[in-house]
């Protein structure tokens, strides 16, 4: 007997996108990287680009999302940030993968090893998701590297879990029980067959883990305790932003939205995958 | 005084008219009488408490133990020195009883000090206090210990008298006493320790309570003993009218100019200067604008780094476009001024010298002398905060203009307390941030004039400019000798002066007789209904 | 089902043990010198070494776990080097603004996480559902921050409903205070809710499903019968787990709110002691926190193990 060759990913995708919200997530979100990956292209100034007598001004043809308070033009700041925020996003997300996926799977499978490994876990996520990363920023020191590792910690817990959870349910199946009578060797077992038929989940909560990375990163900026300031990120300008509220809302406004749509796009893709799961997988998250 | 006008004409069928006139005169003076009192009281009200907005929470409540400005603005209600500003920034006494009788070579201060004075605790103030207090400050604060070192000896002579010996001519000493950042007030001898846990001084306030982020309170205290002369400046009586004085941290800068405007802060300190015109003209509160109110100014690591050689400080300074930096600080022009000379046409100290090297943002000729100066590419660390927002925007102008230049950068955001102490470890920076308030009284500030500062600048020209100026007493001479200094300022490059700029502070329109100084005080404040 | 307990009682020591010993590394490896920055910019080398020592930051650091952990099993939770107060005396202190905040954020969230989720569960699939499920979405997608941001601009600043900042004067009424809370607990709420929905509207839909829905449907009940006494009941169980969740999250989302407000909160301290370098203020805030989260779930699988006929120990 051999394990199901046809993943459901592809199934997924194919049934993903006939329906029209997800569809106009994935849109957005393609746009948006687009528009991150072409930045220098597609921006009329540079991001660190000062004319001090342009400064505080409303958005208008020359300058579509308006100046800030040292002249730089907000739209190409916006875009810039959207590098940042992706790049950060996906770096979050691979990383915590990664090591999620290692831990979810020894934990689900080994059963001696389920918990001690679970009671880390588990310890890691009695700490809200922003406290934690505040402290690890604040040892490892304000830095885009920093604040990356920092979620990354932070969420590698939730893929744990979640992987974890399905290889439970996996490790019950039929096929995994021949292929070990057949004598196949446990790390295949572990990384080529069960891994394959927990991918979707794991999708999922990737795409989750990108959009809360997003806004996380924004919060940490906010509070001072994100990247530098110094770097156009959404997080770091409306706060540098916010002081100025109240003469150039603009400042605040933009970045906000972009932030929103980012994150929006994310989610919508992401529920689109879990809706269309096998049910049974589904109930295992 | 009302006299009634009593006519003296004694023909005899006047009287009875003049009696008449008389008694109406009298009777319309009489009524007048409470009106006329009520106008030469004129004081305002008694009582209330008042919460006055700040930049933040001060780290320490110990007037010596930080230059930081708002532990001053505090602690100055609680503590006085031995002498003060006046409105005019003339030394005038506080706790002395008058201005020192100074020997005829000028090397002895004998100082009378009041009598009578009480401390919070009930005591009375004697030398000993004041001994015991300045020999702290000589210890603790940067400008005590330059203070210190001009001094031979500084002994009490009766509970009533301190006499003070220097080595050799020192004109700013009285200035020094009386400037209230790094404070060199007289504490009571036994409540003297370090960390300074109570918090007894003779001021017509004290210290009640200290909710850090929340607030510091301080109460009137019944038993000041205050001056008699009328109120000038920070001399002269001084009167608790408030029951009470609420110091409330509000980092945010929006929040402080929303407060003050729905009223919830009666006082607010440091505006954004955008914020101006938001609450100019408002009924209910007053934008007041000092100008000029303090100078931004950058300080240099003469001692190690890149910075440490001459050639490459000069070339920062040819760099950089102050006129920028000091839009991106403070917006618009009628928020600061962009000149080179550190002290205003019309003032004693104005000089011209050495400013044809300042505000010229050059980039080429900069770079020039970069890379004649050899420059190894080791990147400039300047360290900067957020916490005064101007300091950020000047930072990243500046960062911009040595970038032109061919310095390559290395920009450190921390907060206020990770930077004051950072700044005091060569290693760790190259170019920090700060500002200070415009003082009379030309060594009271920057701190690199005096010895030990951030910058460890020290160099044969400054010890001769500085010793020539130190030692001349008299007042017309000292204005040329201090554009001498201001030269090698501009030619050894310890520190800039980016320009200068006004201060937006906001009362509510309820606090009546707030006088405008540099560190806001709140006696003879009171708040009408 | 004692042994139930007592396992999990275990079960929650070691965790909070592992807690412990995480947030002490964290912040023991973490650069700056408390002492130093307490002691003002004017500080001396030795007086700055001499606050050290009574400190025991001068220690080993094995030394200060093992002193650090012993001090903790007594309830000491050390004493705050920037406030020169107990923690737990400055965590008790800070824990009404937040405590107020939790519960109304919580309230709110509820109010219009709960129905709305219902609703969009019963009426599954048309206009309604759609517009709910993307209110849900779009919340789970606004940085609390901004929000924020954008609400104090408006209400506060523009129209003057409410105060802009602050949580009131020392000595002022509790109804003052609370005005001070309308607006972050609206910003909290709202952006929880959107949890808080489509949980709610999740687990009705499963429960809706389910065979003895059917059943009571087939014996002649109310529609609204069948929703409110057998679906709801049932539903009710996983949102009690999201209840769990949204602590956490709220926790958070407080931290951020605080700062935009500028509420004398636990959030608010955490920031500033991270900014401050006062390792015992975050060290106990992040225990008591990490703490309350664990008992809270226990106290939930306690809520299912009474409320969830089905479950049993």
């Amino acid at each position: 007997m051999r394990a199901p060759s046809r993943s459901p990913s592809a199934l997924l995708l194919r049934k993903l996108f006939r329906r029209r919200l997800v569809l106009a997530g994935a849109i957005v979100l393609v746009i948006i990287a687009l528009l991150a990956l072409f930045a220098p292209w597609v921006t009329p100034y540079e991001p660190t680009a000062m004319k001090i007598v342009d400064r505080m001004q409303s958005p208008r043809a020359s300058h579509w999302f308006g100046t800030d308070e040292l002249g730089r033009d907000v739209f190409s700041r916006v875009v810039f940030g959207a590098r940042y925020s992706l790049t950060i996003g996906a770096l979050v997300v691979l990383i915590s993968v990664t090591g999620g996926v290692l831990l979810g799977l020894v934990a689900g499978f080994f059963r001696r090893l389920d918990g001690p490994i679970m009671r880390v876990v588990d310890a890691m996520m009695s700490f809200p998701d922003i406290l934690l990363a505040i402290a690890l920023v604040a040892v490892l020191g304000a830095s885009m590297t920093n604040v990356i590792l920092a979620l990354a910690v932070v969420y590698t817990p939730r893929v744990a879990r979640v992987v974890r959870a399905s290889t439970l349910v996996v490790r019950e199946l039929l096929f995994i029980e021949a292929a070990r009578a057949l004598g196949v060797s446990t790390w295949r077992i572990l990384f080529v067959h069960i891994l394959q038929n927990i991918a979707s989940p794991i999708l999922v909560q990737a795409t989750f883990i990108f959009a809360y990375a997003v806004l996380a990163e924004a919060g940490l900026s906010f509070l001072g305790v994100g990247v530098p300031p110094e770097l156009p990120t959404w997080g770091t300008m409306i706060a540098s932003g916010q002081q100025f509220a109240h003469q150039a809302i603009w400042l605040v406004v933009f970045p906000g939205v972009a932030i929103i749509l980012a994150a929006l796009s994310l989610q919508m893709v992401g529920d689109g995958f879990r809706d269309l799961l096998d049910p049974k997988l589904r109930k295992a998250m | 005084m009302i006299r009634a006008a009593v006519p003296t004409d004694r023909s005899p069928g006047a009287r009875p008219l003049h009696a008449a006139l008389a008694a109406l005169l009298l009777a319309v003076a009489a009524a007048m009488l409470p009106y006329a009192s009520g106008i030469a009281l004129a004081a305002p009200a008694r009582g209330g408490a008042a919460n006055l907005a700040m930049i933040g929470e001060p780290q320490t409540l110990d007037p010596m133990a930080s230059t930081a400005d708002l532990v001053s603005i505090i602690m100055q209600h609680v503590y006085e020195p031995l002498y003060t500003f006046d409105g005019n920034w003339n030394v005038a006494p506080m706790l002395a009883e008058s201005l020192p009788a100074i020997s005829k070579d000028g090397l002895v201060y004998t100082i009378p000090l009041r009598k009578g004075v009480k401390f919070h605790d009930g005591k009375e103030m004697t030398s000993d206090d004041v001994v015991a207090s300045l020999k702290r400050w000589m210890e603790m604060a940067p400008r005590g210990k330059a203070v210190a070192k001009e001094i031979k000896s500084l002994e009490a002579r009766g509970p009533g008298t301190v006499v003070i010996t220097l080595n050799r001519p020192y004109a700013p000493l009285l200035a020094h006493f009386a400037l209230p950042s790094g404070f060199a007030v007289i504490m009571a001898k036994d409540s003297i320790a370090t960390p300074l846990t109570q918090f007894v001084g003779t001021g017509p306030y004290m210290f009640k309570e200290r909710k850090p982020d929340q607030y510091v309170q301080l109460v009137r205290f019944d038993g000041y003993s205050a001056r008699s002369e009328p109120p000038n400046g920070y001399a002269g009586k001084r009167e608790a009218l408030l029951d009470e004085l609420r110091f409330v941290p509000v980092p945010n800068a929006n929040t402080r100019v929303e407060g003050s405007l729905s009223g919830q802060y009666h006082f607010a300190d440091l505006l954004p200067v955008e914020s101006f015109s938001r609450v100019d003209g408002k009924p209910n509160v007053k934008a007041m604008l000092t100008a000029p109110f303090g100078f931004p100014y950058l300080v240099l690591n003469t001692k190690q780094g890149p910075l440490a050689n001459i050639a490459l400080r000069q070339a920062v300074q040819i760099a950089l476009n102050d006129a920028d930096m000091m839009a991106a600080g403070f917006g618009d022009p009628k928020f600061f001024s962009v000149e080179g000379n550190h002290y205003a046409k019309g003032t004693p100290f104005y000089s011209m010298a050495g400013t044809e090297n300042y505000g010229r943002g050059d980039a080429k000729k900069a770079a020039a002398m970069v890379a004649a100066a050899k420059y190894d590419g080791t990147p400039i660390k300047i360290l900067t905060s957020q916490a005064y927002e101007f300091h950020y925007r000047i930072a990243l102008v500046m960062a911009e203009n040595l970038k032109a230049a061919g310095f390559k950068v290395d920009m450190q955001v921390v907060d206020w307390a990770t930077l004051i102490q950072r700044r005091n470890e060569p290693p760790l920076w190259d170019i920090y941030i700060t500002h200070s308030a415009v003082l009379p009284e030309p060594t009271l500030t920057p701190p690199q004039l005096g010895d030990g500062a951030p910058g460890w600048w020290s160099s044969p020209a400054k010890k001769a400019a500085l010793d020539a100026f130190d030692a001349e007493t008299d007042s017309a001479k000292r204005g040329p000798l201090w554009g001498k200094v201001q030269e090698v300022v501009y030619t050894e490059v310890p520190y800039i002066r980016v320009g200068s700029f006004n201060s937006v502070t906001a009362r509510s329109a309820k606090l009546d007789g707030y006088v405008v100084m540099p560190y806001p005080f709140f006696w003879n404040t009171g708040l009408s209904k | 089902m004692t042994r139930y307990l007592a396992s999990r009682f275990v079960g929650m020591l070691i965790v909070m043990a592992i807690v412990a010993t995480i947030v002490f590394f964290i912040t023991r490896l973490a650069p700056g010198d408390p002492a130093a920055i307490m002691l003002g910019d004017q500080a001396t080398a030795a007086d700055i070494a001499k606050l050290r020592a009574s400190y025991g930051l001068d220690k080993p650091l094995p030394v200060q776990f093992v002193y650090w952990l012993g001090e903790l099993v007594q309830g000491n939770l050390g004493q705050s080097i920037f406030l020169q107060r107990p923690v737990t005396q400055a965590l008790i202190e800070r824990a009404e603004p937040t405590l107020f905040l939790t519960l109304f954020s919580i309230i709110i969230a509820t109010a219009i996480g709960v129905p709305c989720g219902i609703i969009a569960a019963v009426w599954r699939g048309t206009a309604t559902d759609q517009v709910f499920s993307g209110f849900a979405m779009l919340g789970a997608s606004i940085p609390s921050f901004w929000f924020g941001l954008i609400l104090m601009q408006i209400f506060a600043v523009g129209l003057g409903w409410f105060p802009v900042a602050g949580y009131g004067d020392p000595g002022v009424p509790l109804g003052e205070r609370l005005h001070h809370l309308v607006l972050p607990s609206i910003v909290l709420g709202v952006v929880n809710s959107a949890l808080i929905l489509r949980f709610t509207r999740a687990s009705m839909l499963d429960v809706l499903g389910d065979d003895h829905i059917r059943t009571a449907r087939a014996k002649g009940l109310s529609e609204a019968q069948v929703i409110l006494h057998h679906a709801l009941r049932n539903a009710l169980i996983p949102v009690i787990t999201v209840l769990g969740l949204t602590f956490a999250l709220l926790i958070g989302g407080a931290i951020v709110t605080e700062t935009v407000f500028g509420l004398p909160g636990v959030g608010n301290l955490v920031v500033s002691a991270v900014l401050r370098r006062d390792y015992p203020v975050i060290q106990g805030a992040l225990l008591v926190i990490a703490g309350l989260y664990v008992l809270i779930n226990l106290a939930i699988d306690l809520l299912y193990l009474a409320v969830d006929p089905r479950v049993k120990y």
